[in-house]
């Protein structure tokens, strides 16, 4: 179920009053059946698959508890590998068989197309990733072993973040499953609000945009250096608010449940360098891949060759999590390689700025460093949203090319749409820079009543009127 | 004392590899706990409304956005339905009974495009009007042409634009927002229902016809127009000059589709063209079936363009209806004449309107004379049918 259909207009307020209504006993199983058939409204048959996955864990969970220390790695390699084979079968095995294929090409070794064609249950990353999280908590001896399977399949399931997150961890969820959650007035309407604001950001800015940015890369070759330049301008902020706005909607979600998610974005295009940028974006898929991957690795306590190496493994896999395509894997890589240039540079660009006479937290050389990093970032979604490698190679060596002022509009965005989709940016970023000195929401809190709810009520008519409605699933669903 | 028993139970189930693990790692533990409670969005604790309050609020917030919804959507209908320009101009003009024509042409965009009515009265001294819509199937234009009909006076001759298409049906009603001013009416409605469930949403859920099915901000020229500011006037008695050179649209579709493509002929779709015929012949209304120019190239890349061409044929000689075919136009290699493979810029529609009018007029003239009162004319004398 999308949370922008009407579907889950009519779903969240019946899930959200039976929850406030059932007693404490009956609140998680009916979280779980809410949860069952927001996920079947995609297709039914696949929540077979989240079930295994679910189970593998739940039990390997309470055996690793219970198992001497001797078995408890080879049990969590196996409870590892089993919910992986998951992932690979349906997310992978095309890819690399593919892959694999074409290599043996190259030596000459024609091997037959295997005749299987694998549809990817929607959001398998997310949960295999927050299933794969409790367990390597559980080995680590972090957190208990949930013995209540409904529980259990709950954290894993539990609708508002099931298929694009948070990536959550068990010591945030889990408990709160247990815990009485009053109809609390504050929190629902807090929650609200929020999920209002992810409303706005992916129905008016995302998805206009997408009209755009669709419109462009489906066929880059018919298009001028403008139209590829606005494009990718156009995505980046397309994707942002595509997945911060599915990330608000869950995080209010939750919250008019009574429950606490993890903050998943903290306006990353305002980060003045890409390690920066990546402390800011998809949060839980960064902390994730440092805690289970990078740190494990050895992180940062090695030597600097073999720091660069964790780096470049970190990011092609987190590249690879992201879409089974070299277009990601490339992405993830020059993330990594951004990463790098910019750890190994950072002596030579500071004294290159002192030497100009623009000294640490001056306005100048923070705008630099913004633009740069947007810039660099702009960069490697051209890769992330090509259709393929060479679609994002003629994206790259046509940028500049060819501005014909003329034609901007596409067949399906018309220089109508652009006041829109340029005024929702703005919107959107004058939201974002007031919200860092002054909090919006307390601002409209002290209003007299009459005035708070024209305010509220106008925001929901402007996000009614302005949004797009049609062929709009959330992007972050295919990972 | 509990807490302390547990703990060493917990302690004691631990691993020494964990528990090493713990003694090397504090900092990151810190860090990542630190994170995790930054990262967490506060709640607050304690609520000063009570529930009862609170669900009371929340409800008479919905109701408010509801009422609001029913007030814009009213708003933005009547705001259209006021237009005189435009292509919403036209169809308030028929829906509101004020076309009365002698002369109806009906059809798709390319009728729409290509036929002017100022042209035809001018050379016939019979009133015209287009109701063609664009995007439009034949199945929606026999609803369109129902529409006409019981709003206005019944015209005595129908042309009808035909197109490579014109049995392909329709999967999802084109541009839906210029019906749901109309969805009242309830011919129109039942009409267009069968070709799209969500008409039944546009109908009764307020705003859905111009948010949901709608791109063009249809609802803003609506409160535009409530405002007195009408949209550009670019419709003249239904039809549309299209000032437009040739652009790239055609050889990018060659580039898509090098070996050519097929149009449908689908049993439902030449069930709605005899559907349309045998609406004119109940009504008495005369009817010529036209294929309007198409680009000559693009002739040839439709690969089944013989069978359409033979079911049009069929269909006409079956009924007695007049089929005339301008695929052998004069100008139909002159890319001056049109602006993509399908449609007739100004200039071509200036044209073809010129040549259709003066077949018209000789048609309506020999119609006069053989049989008093009517148009019928036998097929062998005027039409041009079996092209391929």
């Amino acid at each position: 179920m999308l949370f922008n259909s009407l579907e889950f207009a009519v779903f969240f307020p019946i899930v959200t009053a039976a929850f406030f209504l059932l007693p404490q006993r009956w609140r998680v199983h009916w979280l779980l059946f809410a949860s069952c058939i927001f996920y079947m409204a995609f297709i039914p048959a696949y929540i077979l698959i989240l079930f295994v996955t679910i189970l593998i864990d739940y039990v390997a969970g309470i055996y690793l508890e219970r198992v001497e220390v001797r078995y408890k790695k080879p049990l969590l390699w196996m409870s590892i590998v089993s919910t992986c084979t998951v992932l690979f079968i349906f997310k992978y095995f095309g890819f690399f068989t593919g892959s694999f294929i074409g290599a043996a090409g190259m030596f000459g070794w024609q091997l037959p197309t295997p005749a299987v064609s694998i549809i990817l249950p929607i959001g398998l990353s997310f949960h295999t990733f927050q299933s794969l999280s409790y367990v390597i908590e559980v080995y680590h001896g972090r957190q208990r072993a949930e013995r209540n399977f409904i529980v259990y399949a709950t954290y894993v399931m539990f609708f508002p973040q099931l298929v694009a997150g948070p990536i959550e961890r068990p010591q945030n969820l889990l408990h709160q499953f247990r815990e009485w959650h009053d109809f609390n007035y504050e929190n629902v309407t807090e929650g609200l609000k929020r999920m209002a604001w992810g409303f706005f950001k992916k129905l008016v800015v995302a998805d206009r945009l997408a009209l755009y940015v669709n419109d462009v890369y489906a066929s880059p070759k018919s298009c001028n250096g403008l139209q590829l330049t606005t494009a990718t301008v156009f995505f980046a902020y397309q994707i942002y608010c595509d997945f911060s706005g599915y990330s608000d909607i869950a995080i209010g979600a939750a919250q008019v449940l009574g429950f606490r998610l993890m903050e998943n974005f903290k306006t990353p295009y305002y980060a003045l360098s890409i390690s920066e940028f990546w402390r800011r974006w998809h949060i839980s898929l960064s902390t994730w891949f440092k805690d289970y991957l990078y740190v494990p690795l050895g992180g940062n306590r090695v030597g600097k060759a073999r720091h660069i190496v964790n780096l470049l493994i970190t990011f092609g896999v987190s590249g690879l999590w992201h879409g089974a395509n070299w277009t990601f894997v490339i992405w993830g890589v020059l993330n990594g390689v951004y990463l790098i240039t910019g750890f190994l540079t950072k002596g030579l660009r500071d004294r290159i700025f002192n030497a100009v006479g623009l000294r640490e937290d001056t306005l100048p050389r923070k705008v630099i460093m913004l633009a740069s990093t947007f810039t660099l970032t702009c960069v490697a979604w051209i890769v992330f949203r090509a259709r393929n490698v060479n679609d994002a190679a003629y994206v790259f060596s046509h940028l500049a090319s060819n501005w014909n002022f003329q034609k901007l509009a596409t067949e399906q965005f018309h220089m109508r749409q652009f006041p829109v989709a340029v005024g929702s940016i703005i919107v959107l970023e004058l939201a974002q820079w007031v919200s860092r000195s002054v909090s919006i929401p307390s601002v409209i809190g002290r209003m007299p009543m009459t005035a708070r709810w024209a305010v509220y009520a106008s925001f929901v008519m402007f996000v009614l009127m302005l949004g797009v409605y049609k062929q709009t699933q959330f992007i972050y669903f295919q990972f | 004392m509990g807490a302390t028993t547990r703990q060493i139970e917990v302690l004691s189930n631990v691993s020494p590899e964990v528990l090493l693990e713990r003694v090397e790692e504090p900092r990151r533990q810190e860090e990542r706990e630190l994170e995790c409670r930054e990262s967490i969005a506060e709640l607050p604790a304690r609520s000063s409304v009570s529930p009862r309050k609170g669900v009371q609020r929340l409800v008479s917030f919905c109701f408010l956005i509801a009422l609001l919804a029913f007030a814009v959507n009213a708003l933005v209908s009547v705001g259209i339905r006021h237009i005189k320009t435009s292509s919403f101009g036209a169809w308030n003009q028929m829906m509101q009974g004020r076309v009365n024509a002698d002369v109806i042409i009906s059809g798709s965009s390319r009728a729409t495009y290509h036929y002017d009515p100022r042209v035809i009265e001018s050379a016939t001294g019979r009133t015209a009007f287009n109701i063609g819509r664009v995007g439009s199937q034949t199945d929606v234009q026999v609803a369109v042409l129902k529409a006409y009909l019981e709003h206005n006076r019944k015209p005595a001759l129908v042309v009808h634009n035909l197109d490579a298409f014109t049995f392909v049906t329709t999967r999802e009603i084109f541009e839906p927002a210029q019906y749901v001013p109309y969805l009242d009416d309830q011919t129109l409605y039942e009409s267009l229902r069968p070709f799209d469930p969500n008409l039944a949403k546009s109908r009764y859920l307020p705003l859905y016809g111009y948010i949901v099915e709608d791109m063009n901000f249809a609802w803003f020229t609506g409160v535009r127009a409530l405002l007195g500011r009408s949209p550009k006037e670019d419709y003249f008695r239904g039809f549309c000059p299209r000032e437009k050179e040739w652009t790239d649209e055609f050889e990018r579709f060659k580039r898509g589709n090098p070996h050519g493509v097929s149009f449908a002929i689908e049993p439902k779709g030449v069930e709605a063209l005899e559907q349309l015929i045998r609406l004119c012949q109940q009504n008495g209304i005369q009817l010529v079936l036209v294929y309007s120019p198409e680009y000559s190239e693009m002739q040839s890349l439709t690969n089944n363009r013989s069978a359409i061409f033979s079911t049009f044929k069929e269909l006409a000689d079956r009924n007695h209806v007049q089929l005339w075919d301008f695929s052998d136009w004069t100008h139909d290699d002159d890319r001056d004449y049109f602006y993509n493979s399908q449609h007739l810029n100004a200039k071509g529609a200036e044209a073809f309107s010129d040549d259709l009018a003066a077949r018209l007029k000789d048609y309506l003239a020999k119609g006069s004379k053989g049989q008093p009162g009517g148009f019928q004319v036998s097929i062998s004398q005027l039409s041009t049918a079996g092209h391929n």
